[in-house]
């Protein structure tokens, strides 16, 4: 048996240690998903490499228990993820961040960073929106900016100026 | 390599391997950077897990070497790139490839059958599975959510800091191979089967391990069945009903 328990012990824990990095830091609800199963790889080699130096069976019976968890845990987390992305249309898991029961307050530890960035702001537009399809009308500059944000389809198609005679 | 200056190289390792990891992070260096971070923390984390192998005095054949390097850094690389990518459908392959590497090194510790279990679930299973998932709700192209980590600075100093109290106290376990056989029993203890040491060939064979499963774990083997068929079930019952074409 070559002496090389320690390299196989670091690369377990390498797998395990960058798993739970994308665990906390990725916000894809699937990929959270995948690096929990990551830390299942280091875990599960860590475990085969203890049997092999005590010569026990026993790190890969547990394995194969691993494995079988793991693959229920792929079932039911995948049919939780659909029913979570039918709700919301989004992997996105800050969405569910403030998930409660209605009668709590919601969590202190909301911040505001972690929101969606806002809409940037549309570029005011002057020309009036028109139902249909043409050209370019003319648009003289005392045209009232106010009217020709409008979409009430009568003050657009009723421009009329103000002539009181 | 003398004790101290180990521990030092696998410390700084670790360090460049929490930069690398911070700028690969990041949600504003370019793509070239954030490439580059992610490469420096692989190297960091392959050169700590090479720190620790220095301590093993024996010498192995070249092939075994080669094997473990190939495996381990396979795994690493995938690892990290996983974590730190920006597309969804990249960090799933990514991690099929991550498991193919670790299915090595199950295979490099005597687990053959392991290792194609776990190919067979993850790889052709698994990850089938979520790559439909996510190529049918991104259909809109890249979503904000891929493209910012959540407090990456915490978990990576938090993570590394575990990583590093691990490998601080796997250096006891480069200590030198129990003889074979086991210890020295007493008379009394000699004499009873359970506690003869297990026969070296039948430790990576599968017949031995069949026996183990359906010998010392007939039950627990059953409740997993069990489960299994519970969790398919469940998934059945939990998954949502949807119109024709749509996820």
């Amino acid at each position: 048996m070559s002496g090389d328990t320690g390299a196989f012990l670091a690369v377990g824990a390498v797998l395990f240690i960058l798993g739970g990095i994308g665990f906390m830091t990725r916000r894809n609800l699937i990929l959270i998903f995948l690096s929990a199963e990551l830390m299942l790889h280091g875990v599960s080699l860590t475990l085969l490499t203890f049997g092999r130096l005590h010569r026990s069976l026993e790190g890969q019976s547990f394995t194969i228990f691993i494995l079988t968890v793991a693959a229920c845990e792929a079932a039911l987390g995948l049919s939780l993820i659909l029913s979570l992305y039918q709700r919301s249309k989004s992997l996105d898991v800050d969405i569910w961040s403030q998930l409660r029961e209605p009668d709590l307050p919601a969590s202190a530890l909301q911040r505001d960073e972690d929101l969606p960035p806002p809409e940037p702001p549309s570029p005011a537009r002057t020309a009036p929106r028109l139902t249909k399809a043409g050209g370019m009308p003319e648009i003289d500059d005392d045209f009232p900016a106010e009217l020709a944000r409008t979409t009430d389809p009568r003050k657009i198609l009723t421009p009329s100026p103000a002539d009181d005679e | 390599m003398t004790e101290s200056v180990r521990q030092v190289v696998m410390l700084a390792a670790i360090a460049a391997s929490a930069a690398g990891l911070w700028l690969a992070t990041s949600p504003r260096a370019a793509r070239a950077l954030r490439m580059l971070g992610g490469l420096v923390a692989s190297a960091g984390l392959m050169a700590a897990v090479f720190a620790l192998y220095q301590a093993v005095g024996t010498p192995r054949e070249l092939a075994d070497e080669a094997m473990f390097w190939f495996f381990a850094g396979l795994a690493i690389i995938s690892s990290v790139f996983m974590i730190t990518t920006r597309e969804p459908v990249y960090a799933a392959l990514w991690f099929a490839l991550a498991t193919l590497g670790a299915c090595g090194l199950f295979m490099l510790v005597g687990a053959p059958f392991l290792a194609a279990a776990t190919i067979i679930v993850y790889a052709g299973a698994i990850i089938v599975t979520f790559l439909f998932v996510i190529m049918l709700s991104q259909q809109q192209g890249r979503s904000f959510y891929d493209q910012r980590a959540r407090t990456p600075v915490m978990s990576i100093v938090a993570s590394l800091l575990l990583l590093g109290a691990m490998l601080w106290s796997y250096q006891r376990w480069d200590a030198p191979e129990r003889a074979a056989g086991g210890p020295a029993l007493t008379a009394e203890a000699g004499s009873n089967p359970l506690s003869q040491a297990p026969d070296d060939d039948a430790f990576h064979t599968m017949r031995s391990l069949g026996r183990s499963l359906f010998g010392d774990y007939l039950y627990a083997i059953e409740i997993a069945g069990a489960l299994l068929l519970i969790a398919g079930i469940g998934a059945i019952a939990i998954a949502p009903r949807r119109a024709e074409g749509t996820l």
